[in-house]
């Protein structure tokens, strides 16, 4: 049955105009502001929308919401629900159940979803990430995490990343393969961790897969450790998608350099753009040519 | 003397009227009024004139307006005689919480700046986390959003051996850690970045740390709310989170000094902050503000809702009605007075007109705020709290909170002449130097500003921290783009106070040419400024001496250099049995670039240009960091001319669009010594210099910048300057990996490892 829809509805091909994306917030994202000002750069349609939009009755009819109102869902930045229990633990709880269905329907018709920061520790919350299984995208139980930095500190920085990705992750086909960009990172929990023992296997998995999408590297493109791996992530991973690469989650964020002015060293370095620009650029591309 | 008028929950009766001196200071000091003598018999005689007594949440109401926190009753006249009272047109209002600046044909901004001592000294982490959640409510409630936060923080010397800590009295470092942790955990999680502060540690800030915290926000002046009713028969709200017992009598503890029992005393005067209360809380006021439903917006902060309900609504000429019970509380049991006067955080007040109450209801419930009616405005100029039906409150809001105000004495002590300056030449440099740069006044703060979201709304265009990725140096001023517009806002923090107790005068004036050389050294107009000053106890004439003469010179200062003071906060009684602080008047200064993109970062960015030296140079070392590293006395605190000042503003600004400039930093702590490793830090390459005497190195005389710019542009940019009539001079050229200053030479590496411990090795 569900297949079926995915063969009758799945992701078609966009005009830019039809292009509609939400950044869901709750109480504490604070990132969403600025991740909808980096879709509009592109001219697109993007609005913050408030998880209770989805279905609370409370809500004024011109204010409700179905995430099929969408073709980009992106959870951004911040610190929902103040990640007091752990980060991202109580935004995924509550997606998880008003929103599973429809979530797990959404990936599985191809429509991007991204994490940034606080969005990447809610989609491996939420069992979306490392997203292994294709039929079951949105998996029980979380089977990685996003742990406390290895400094045991929150950490602001400008981070060097690698981009690895062969080509599977819908959100970065504009970055050539091994291209050298910087995005800023501000976190205290996000060390790329998996279960004790089978990292080896993950890691493998993820590689074999191209689900590999960053890593953090020193400023001459080596694999280094703090602060240029600015929390000890296992095997300096930044970033992930799934394996069918149209979810996308990670720590640096891209939203924080879309214009050359927003890098810490624009006086030093010539941009045309913000390096993070190509990010938001490559899910409108995606799209609009399927 | 106390009879019970209401059994539950209690309010008691209070018989002043029958009441004798002796009587009168006891009622005070048993309720916790800190009202003295005078101030308890000018409120026996309201009462005689009203003819009954008063009742605890009267007089309760009464001890929180007259405090020294809430009405300024020692500084109102200094202040208005010296400070305030320049006001070019470009200022919109300066009477509320927050001063509110045009900044540009569509947009204000809005800058508040407030001390938060006293709870930081008790619990380092609730004290500032609150301190942060009180200063954003400030700028929130003119309709604001909050762009940027600043903090000044000031301690006692981090090598202090935990032996010799006087009794009550916590660690410099343990302090520290709390205070950052707390404005990292409360401004990191609202998604306010802090891109500003400094941290200074001086032996007089011991047992009496201060932790002061500045936001700017921005407003479209359509929706500039202010802090009043807008007239009879206007609903009044109370939004966020419920009220609690945590926060009762947090004034009247900021109007007294600490001593070794405050710990115990007080800890229930410190209030305890929930961001995630008011991240939605900011969002839910700005929303209903911009949709146009909000009268008047006012924080709950010093003094409740007793201050907030009667200030708003004489400001709006009005009265009003307060239905006590129907406050959402934390915790059962609590009496009115409680109610009435707790400063639990995450609080705002609006006025709303009828026919807009539901609409802003709904806006409060979809972010999960919950929001109350608890009274409304009425016609006469009175507030009349009931508590279910019956009156327990009944008094001209004009008598509570016009407070009392003094002319206190005021003594200033002369400090030796400067004829016995002890300042001479110790040889020696590259160790003084060295001991400089590991000086934890100016080493890297980095430990503490990477904890800082400070790039959170994506607006920082200049960092607090700049240079080569990795190996970033301090900046002068922050930069933010607070709109869509490519228009900027500079914000920096500066005093110092080594300056400010050899020379209250000369080195609150030395702070303001500081606060100006940074706005000017990122290519940003120096526009208004805010101070939190933060004084000894205002009872003692000497202390006042100190207040006076600060005030004096930051007025001096503000109108003839022309940018004026647009809010600020007075906070006396940093003092205990052990001694009172360094005169401490922190500044904040807001500058405008017309373009982002014109900014100006302090490292160096290519060898082979020249570096010039604007300003001139004196030998003076009063309050230097050259004193105290080799501990020396001197009393001539470098003097400043605001006229001179703006002269050389004006100058460097129009050369700044006629060259091209790499590189500026002003000079300050350390000399040229400092500014120049500094600038080389961030570049990861040194320079060649031809300093000839300690004087060149070290001297932080006032008014001086130095610039990086093309060797081909140099003589140019010199003969720009001289024709403008300031000095310039090339003192040398960038490159290699030596700090050669001439005089003496340091390698890059083991100077850049001693400033990026100096302050670090402490904290591990």
């Amino acid at each position: 049955m569900e297949k079926g829809i995915f063969e009758i509805f799945g992701v078609m091909s966009m005009e830019p105009d039809e292009i509609r994306v939400g950044v869901v917030r709750i109480e504490g994202t604070n990132c969403e502001d600025e991740t909808v000002r980096a879709f509009r750069m592109l001219g697109v349609f993007a609005e913050a929308v408030h998880l209770k939009q989805f279905y609370s009755d409370m809500i004024k009819d011109g204010e409700s919401r179905s995430i099929w109102d969408y073709s980009c869902l992106v959870f951004p930045g911040g610190f929902s629900a103040g990640d007091y229990v752990r980060a991202g633990a109580i935004f995924s709880a509550r997606a998880k159940s008003l929103l599973r269905h429809d979530l797990e329907m959404f990936i599985r018709e191809g429509y991007p979803v991204l994490g940034i920061c606080n969005g990447f520790q809610v989609l491996a919350e939420l069992g979306a990430l490392p997203g292994f299984d294709e039929d079951r995208p949105v998996s029980d139980k979380p089977e990685m995490a996003l742990a406390i930095n290895s400094s045991s500190r929150f950490e602001c920085r400008q981070s060097y990343l690698k981009h690895e990705n062969r080509g599977k992750c819908r959100f970065t086909s504009e970055y050539m393969k091994d291209e050298i960009v910087v995005f800023p990172v501000a976190h205290a929990e996000g060390k790329v961790t998996f279960p004790v023992g089978r990292e080896k296997d993950f890691l493998n998995l993820l590689e074999e897969n191209d689900q590999i999408v960053f890593r953090y590297v020193d400023s001459e493109g080596n694999y280094s450790d703090y602060p240029w791996n600015p929390n000890g992530s296992y095997s300096n991973i930044a970033g992930i998608c799934n394996v069918t690469g149209n979810v996308f989650g990670l720590m640096p964020h891209p939203e924080r350099v879309v214009n050359p002015w927003q890098h810490t060293d624009w006086m030093r370095m010539e941009r045309e753009e913000g390096d993070g620009i190509r990010v938001f650029r490559s899910i409108l591309k995606y799209l609009e040519k399927l | 003397m106390f009879r019970l008028i209401l059994q539950d929950p209690e309010v008691y009766e209070i018989d002043l009227l029958g009441s004798d001196e002796a009587q009168l200071v006891k009622i005070s000091q048993d309720l916790g009024l800190n009202l003295n003598l005078d101030e308890m018999k000018r409120i026996r005689e309201y009462f005689r004139k009203i003819g009954r007594n008063p009742t605890d949440i009267e007089l309760q109401s009464l001890g929180q307006a007259w405090s020294e926190h809430c009405c300024y009753k020692s500084s109102k006249y200094y202040l208005k005689k010296y400070l305030l009272g320049f006001r070019p047109g470009y200022v919109i209002s300066t009477s509320d919480d927050a001063g509110v600046v045009e900044f540009d044909e569509e947009h204000a901004y809005v800058v508040a700046f407030e001390s938060h001592n006293h709870p930081s000294a008790i619990e380092p982490y609730g004290g500032a986390a609150t301190g942060i959640g009180g200063i954003l409510r400030d700028v929130v409630c003119m309709g604001a959003q909050p762009v940027a936060l600043a903090d000044p923080l000031f301690f006692g010397n981090p090598d202090t051996e935990r032996e010799r800590l006087p009794r009550g009295t916590k660690h410099p470092l343990y302090l520290l850690s709390g205070v950052v942790a707390g404005i990292r955990d409360y401004g990191n999680r609202v998604g306010i970045p802090t891109v500003a502060g400094m941290v200074f540690f001086d032996e007089s800030y011991l047992t009496n740390c201060l932790v002061n915290v500045g936001c700017v926000g921005i407003v479209r002046k359509e929706n500039i709310i202010p802090s009043r009713v807008g007239g009879t028969g206007e609903i009044i709200i109370l939004a966020g989170g419920a009220t609690g017992r945590d926060g009762i009598h947090g004034v009247t503890f900021a109007s007294a000094e600490l001593d070794e029992k405050s710990e115990e005393e007080s800890r229930g005067a410190v209030q305890l902050g929930d961001p995630i209360m008011k991240e939605p809380l900011i969002h839910a006021c700005l929303e209903a503000v911009e949709n146009g439903l909000v009268s008047g917006m006012k924080d709950l902060g010093g003094g409740g809702l007793s201050g907030a309900v009667g200030e708003m609504s004489l400001a709006g000429n009005c009265g009003a009605e307060v239905w006590l019970e129907k406050v959402h509380l934390k915790e059962e049991g609590m009496k009115p007075w409680e109610i009435w006067i707790s400063e639990s955080q995450e609080r705002m007040l609006l006025s709303v007109r009828p026919q807009h109450v539901d609409e802003v209801l709904y806006i409060f419930s979809k972010w999960d705020v919950p929001a109350r009616i608890i009274g409304v405005t009425t016609e006469d100029r009175r507030l009349r709290v009931y508590w279910e039906g019956r009156l327990i409150y009944d008094m001209d809001i004009e008598f509570v909170s016009a407070g009392v105000e003094y002319c206190r004495d005021y003594r200033v002590e002369k400090r030796g002449s400067e004829g016995e300056d002890e300042v001479r030449d110790f040889g020696n440099y590259e160790e003084i130097i060295m001991r400089m740069l590991s000086h934890p006044n100016v080493a890297s703060k980095e430990w503490i500003v990477r904890q800082y979201d400070h790039e959170v709304r994506a607006s920082t265009i200049l960092k607090p921290l700049q240079g080569v990725i990795g190996f970033e140096t301090h900046g002068d001023a922050a930069v933010i783009r607070p709109t869509e517009s490519m228009k900027g806002i500079a914000i920096t923090a500066d005093v110092n106070p080594w300056m400010t107790s050899v020379d209250p005068f000369w080195g609150s004036a030395s702070s303001f040419d500081e606060m100006v050389r940074n706005l000017v050294a990122v290519n940003s107009h120096p526009h208004s400024f805010v101070d939190c000053l933060n004084f000894g106890n205002p009872e003692k004439p000497e202390r006042m001496g100190e207040f006076v003469e600060s005030v004096k010179a930051l007025g001096w200062m503000s109108k003839e250099f022309g940018i004026p003071v647009v809010s600020g906060n007075v906070s006396f009684y940093n003092e205990t049995p052990y001694g009172a602080i360094a005169p401490t008047p922190s500044l904040i200064g807001i500058g405008i670039l017309d373009d982002i993109r014109d900014a100006i970062s302090s490292e160096f960015k290519r060898e082979g240009s020249a570096v010039i030296l604007v300003g001139e140079t004196r030998a003076e070392f009063g309050g230097s960091l050259y004193s105290k590293v080799t501990g020396i006395e001197s009393l001539s605190v470098p003097k400043t001319d605001p006229e001179r000042l703006k002269n050389y503003a004006d100058a460097m600004l129009s050369a700044f669009r006629s060259f091209r400039i790499f590189a500026c930093h002003d000079v300050s702590m350390g000399g040229i010594a400092v500014a120049l490793a500094e600038m080389a830090f961030g570049a990861r390459f040194g320079f060649e210099a031809s300093l000839k005497d300690f004087v060149e190195l070290f001297s932080e005389s006032n008014t001086r910048w130095i610039v990086e710019i093309d060797e081909r542009d140099a003589l140019d940019f010199i003969d720009f300057m001289s024709e403008r009539g300031c000095r310039a001079e090339k003192i040398g050229v960038t490159g290699g990996d030596v700090l050669d200053y001439g005089i003496t030479s340091l390698e890059l590496d083991a100077a850049e490892e001693k400033w990026r411990k100096g302050f670090s090795r402490f904290l591990g």
